[in-house]
């Protein structure tokens, strides 16, 4: 069978992740960014490694230490999760990891609230759906994964949601923007009749839009379109829409790529 | 028909293998023979999104898709064509609407067959509808109209009926993005397995009575998700060591279709067939290089290694400077085609099949085991507990980790990241029962607690 020799197969091809890869482990990264408060520590460290008893034990153990449960969401879960996604916006860490980190922490979160009178104060809502017509929803599963990591209220509508169902949500959850997915070319335009209805009642927060065939000239073409070209986009735009830049076309100049 | 499992691989060897001939040679259609010793072009083709909005539109779309296909490969001097129509979900949920659409293009495919002589085929690819919107839906209401879909486009011109099913996919979409190697092999290996037994065996059952050809499944739901997911060299979404994991246990999987009474050839994106060309001597389509208009990969070229037909994937039609986008792409793959047919008509197959093979071995793992040799050894593994879909599924995953740990001893290159978590996934594989009947009670009850969309009434449970 033909084969390459090691100097031939170089002028072929190249494994450029190899080629980059960065000198230091993830477990190393993070051993850097953990907060070094012995009560904390422990808890951010269960986050980023995905433990859910973990994280719970700590939890408790910083509740006996007398911390303030709902505090503990911002100082301990969130700062474990920032981790978490800084390395992932790094490249050293996987989106499972993300997932699975993600898990563990909303676990933390309910975990929280089980123990205290008051509830927790979010970064904002985001309403997530599908396109009506498309069953395919394991990009969205990942957007409100990643959105909820990051400190938002997602409010999940499923998949192949009506467009009046994601108005109707819009109007009564007051949303800073929604989130839109669809896998297939023949279900996203009901992007646009959202888009329209929702301009039709003068809302006009951000539609942030992605999926398989969902492409930026498609999602360019109604007012409120920003798009995504990646899951992890979702949070940098909800993100930028916290800090102030709402304004449909500053978003596209952030966010659009091609 | 039950499922009659294949125990022994159909070549005595991997070299054996080659492009355009298969074992088991398929006729179909007008004057078409499958794998007899040439290459096919296969067209794949997606309707402008507003052509959905009425049945009269959507005939009318596909006639234009049709006649710009046969038109192009006549005006090209090309001698076979096949067509391959997916549906979209109004053609399945309707089934008199697909029914309308295969008539259409068959007519107009047997008039340049007439005309010209060329010769040709029409696949039809039910949509699978078997859902709603919480949950899959595999059995009831919602299965008896997709096998009325099936069987009104084998009655309305179809020639080659297929699918790409679901079965497991729940499991599977929760299972991946955890790195959940045993619920990728529940999902997948399992779950889709034996769901793919009872659609296959009906499916089978039309053909026959239909006089048409079973052709086959693809693991599109699963590990296509997964290769997809996975992406570029530098994506961070999944580890390229876990995609070719799940596109290895996807090959026992496939193979249900041909155990329950499909031909081939195998559609088009199911990557695993190469492994199923290697089990069953079945002739198989591939799509690689030709379907950038739908996805990128990272085995353009290998994986034309050993096809029979040769794939696009899928194209939006719409218009092109070199005409619209189906008479482009067709005439795309109709070249290649042309290329391995001179190649066999000259005894110089093995060649080339080497030169495509080998320009992607090294790029990727997924490409690594998919080479054809390497398919050979997870083919090999599989037929060994051929009549266990859990063990051989288990097999499938341990010789791709055994393949790629090889490979990488050697010039296959793989970050720190792709290595950790191919030993992870290992030792996970490693620490699995052999027993069938005490994996899928534990899965049973793990999943059904984890993946709220679970419903094990769907797979009979």
């Amino acid at each position: 069978m033909l084969d390459f020799t090691e100097a031939s197969l170089k002028k072929v091809l190249t494994r450029y992740n190899v080629a980059l890869e960065k000198a230091m482990t993830p477990e190393d990264a993070a051993e850097e960014l953990y907060p070094k408060d012995e009560l904390i520590y422990p808890i951010a460290k269960a986050i980023f490694e995905g433990e859910e008893d973990d994280v719970v034990e700590g939890l408790q153990a910083a509740m006996d230490a007398g911390k303030d449960p709902i505090t503990l969401i911002d100082d301990a879960l969130m700062v474990g999760m920032g981790v978490v996604t800084k390395l992932y916006d790094e490249g050293i860490i996987f989106l499972p990891n993300v997932m699975m980190s993600a898990d563990a922490m909303l676990n933390g979160i309910e975990f929280c609230k089980e123990n205290s009178e008051t509830a927790p104060v979010t970064k904002g809502t985001v309403v997530c759906h599908v396109a009506e017509g498309d069953v395919h929803d394991i990009g969205k599963n990942i957007v409100t994964a990643l959105l909820r990591a990051n400190g938002y209220d997602v409010v999940d509508l499923g998949r192949d949601v009506p467009i009046d169902e994601v108005v109707a949500s819009v109007v009564a959850n007051k949303p800073l923007m929604v989130t839109g997915t669809a896998l297939m070319t023949t279900t996203m335009y009901a992007f646009k009749e959202v888009n329209d209805k929702l301009l039709e009642k003068g809302i006009k927060i951000p539609f942030a839009c992605g999926g398989g065939a969902v492409n930026q000239d498609f999602v360019s073409q109604y007012a409120l379109g920003v798009y995504g070209e990646e899951a992890a986009d979702a949070p940098k735009i909800a993100d930028a829409i916290v800090a102030g830049t709402t304004d449909i076309a500053a978003l596209r100049n952030k966010f659009h790529k091609h | 028909m039950a499922a009659t499992r294949f125990t022994k691989m159909a070549y005595a060897n991997a070299d054996e293998m080659s492009f355009g001939v298969s074992k088991h040679p398929v006729k179909a259609g007008l004057g078409l023979e499958i794998g007899a010793g040439y290459t096919i072009p296969e067209v794949n083709y997606a309707p402008r999104p507003e052509a959905g909005a009425s049945k009269e539109k959507l005939v009318k779309e596909y006639e234009r898709i049709t006649t710009d296909i046969m038109s192009r490969m006549v005006q090209v001097g090309f001698p076979a064509v096949i067509l391959e129509t997916e549906h979209v979900q109004q053609m399945s949920n309707n089934p008199s609407w697909g029914a309308e659409v295969a008539h259409a293009q068959k007519t107009i495919m047997e008039e340049y067959h007439d005309e010209y002589g060329i010769k040709c085929a029409l696949r039809h690819t039910i949509g699978d509808i078997r859902e709603n919107r919480d949950f899959l839906q595999l059995r009831g209401d919602k299965y008896s109209v997709f096998l009325e879909a099936f069987e009104q486009c084998a009655k309305s011109g179809a020639d080659l009926l297929s699918v790409e099913s679901m079965g497991g996919k729940e499991v599977f979409d929760h299972a991946v993005l955890r790195n959940d190697i045993p619920g990728m092999l529940y999902a997948i290996g399992c779950l889709g397995s034996m769901d793919m037994e009872m659609i296959w065996s009906d499916i089978a059952a039309i053909a026959k009575k239909t006089g048409t050809v079973a052709a086959g499944d693809t693991d599109c739901a699963q590990a296509n998700t997964a290769m997809f997911i996975a992406g570029g060299l530098l994506d961070k979404n999944l580890a390229h060591t876990l995609a070719i994991l799940a596109r290895a246990i996807s090959a026992p999987r496939s193979l249900v279709a041909y155990e329950c009474g499909a031909k081939g050839p195998g559609k088009d994106c199911g990557y695993e067939n190469i492994i199923i060309k290697a089990i069953t001597g079945m002739p198989m389509t591939q799509e690689g290089k030709t379907s950038t208009c739908a996805h990128s990969d990272v085995m353009g070229n290998l994986i034309m290694q050993c096809c029979d037909c040769w794939s696009n994937e899928s194209v939006e039609y719409h218009g092109e400077f070199g005409g619209t986008t189906v008479q482009c792409w067709s005439e795309t793959l109709a070249y290649d085609c042309a290329l391995m047919n001179t190649a066999l008509e000259t005894k110089n197959e093995k060649v080339l099949r080497d030169l495509f093979m080998l320009s992607d071995r090294y790029r990727d793992p997924q490409s690594y085991v998919l080479a054809y040799d390497n398919a050979y050894r997870v083919g090999q593994a599989i037929v060994k507990d051929g009549d266990n879909i859990y063990l051989r599924a288990k097999n499938a995953a341990i010789a791709c980790c055994d393949i790629v740990s090889e490979g990488a001893a050697g010039k296959l290159e793989l970050s720190r990241f792709e290595t950790k978590a191919l030993a992870d996934a290992k030792a996970s594989l490693d620490s699995l029962t052999d027993d069938m009947d005490t994996f899928m009670d534990d899965c049973l009850t793990k999943y059904k607690s984890e993946v709220k969309v679970f419903l094990p009434e769907n797979y009979g449970f």
